[in-house]
């Protein structure tokens, strides 16, 4: 008999040393196997990107495209943070300039402006 | 997910309890290898399941012997039977007698001898040297190739062969000296 066939005759019997183990044991296995799969979540694929648990995002194994994917809704967010912060330091700016008369007496004399001015600020 | 648990829960206890020897400690090694499998890799296919699976619960069994740094004598009793003797030029693998698991006598004796078989062959196991024991059960109980086996072992190709080797020819030997027919 070589090593294969050997083997082979033994793994009926650690099958049937599995198959008996103890119900005490069993039921403690089950018991493991709920709590694991407590803790399981369905992947959740979208655009080829998979969450991990929680929505965790696992980058490990992505291409470049997926990563970019990603980082889109990050940047956009950025995006529009930074354009909102660009009109308010306009204002902020022509306020200053308001206040220190800098303005040139030509911006007084248009009428947008002047009722630009006239409009109670918010 | 929950299958693929359901499906390797048992024979995982019993890998713990042939390494670890103790019912407690083991049932802790599978929950703890359960639960990462759960948590880490939810988003692996099915096919790639039991790999990982072994390399966390051989990992885990790794860890508990760190941890607890035990030297227990039995890891190095088939070892130690592989030095003097009479007999030790004959391959025990070529005179084990086979027997025909197709007809399992049903009797109580029958099923008494059976269960003392078993009993036989979970003491050789355990007996046997924590990484020949280990190269043994994946290779032959959870069918893993050589590669595979290399792997959750994290040793080369060669060493899975050699271990699996000697594991083979220490259980043949002891089962034989037991008068034990497979």
């Amino acid at each position: 008999m070589n090593e294969k066939e050997f083997s082979e005759r033994i793994k009926p019997w650690l099958d049937r040393s599995a198959a008996a183990v103890g119900e005490f044991q069993a039921t403690k296995l089950k018991s493991a196997r709920l709590r694991a799969m407590d803790a399981y979540r369905e992947p959740v694929r979208l655009f080829g990107l998979v969450t991990v648990n929680a929505g965790t995002a696992q980058t490990l194994h992505y291409s470049v495209m997926q990563r970019a994917l990603l980082f889109l809704p990050i940047a956009a967010l950025l995006a529009v943070l930074a354009v909102k912060s660009l009109e308010e330091a306009d204002l902020g700016e022509l306020d200053a300039q308001l206040l220190t008369q800098e303005l040139p007496p030509d911006a007084f004399l248009d009428q947008d402006f002047r009722s630009w001015l006239g409009k109670p600020q918010g | 997910m929950s299958d693929f648990l359901a499906s390797v829960e048992r024979r995982a206890f019993k890998q713990a309890v042939f390494s670890v020897q103790e019912e407690e400690a083991a049932l802790d090694i599978v929950q703890d290898s359960m639960m990462r499998l759960a948590e880490k890799y939810s988003d692996k296919p099915a096919a790639e399941l039991p790999l990982l699976f072994q390399r966390i619960l051989q990992n885990a069994i790794r860890d508990h012997f760190r941890r607890s740094k035990v030297r227990s004598t039995w890891t190095t009793l088939l070892s130690n039977l592989g030095m003097g003797g009479d007999d030790d030029d004959a391959d025990p693998l070529e005179t084990l007698e086979i027997e025909d698991l197709a007809n399992v006598p049903a009797s109580p004796a029958a099923q008494l001898e059976q269960s003392q078989v078993m009993a036989a062959i979970e003491d050789a196991v355990k007996a046997l040297p924590e990484r020949q024991r280990e190269a043994f059960m994946l290779r032959y109980w959870e069918e893993l190739d050589v590669s595979e086996t290399a792997k959750v072992m994290g040793c080369s190709e060669g060493s899975v062969k050699t271990h699996c080797s000697r594991a083979t020819h220490a259980l043949a030997k002891v089962l034989k000296a037991k008068g034990i027919t497979l």
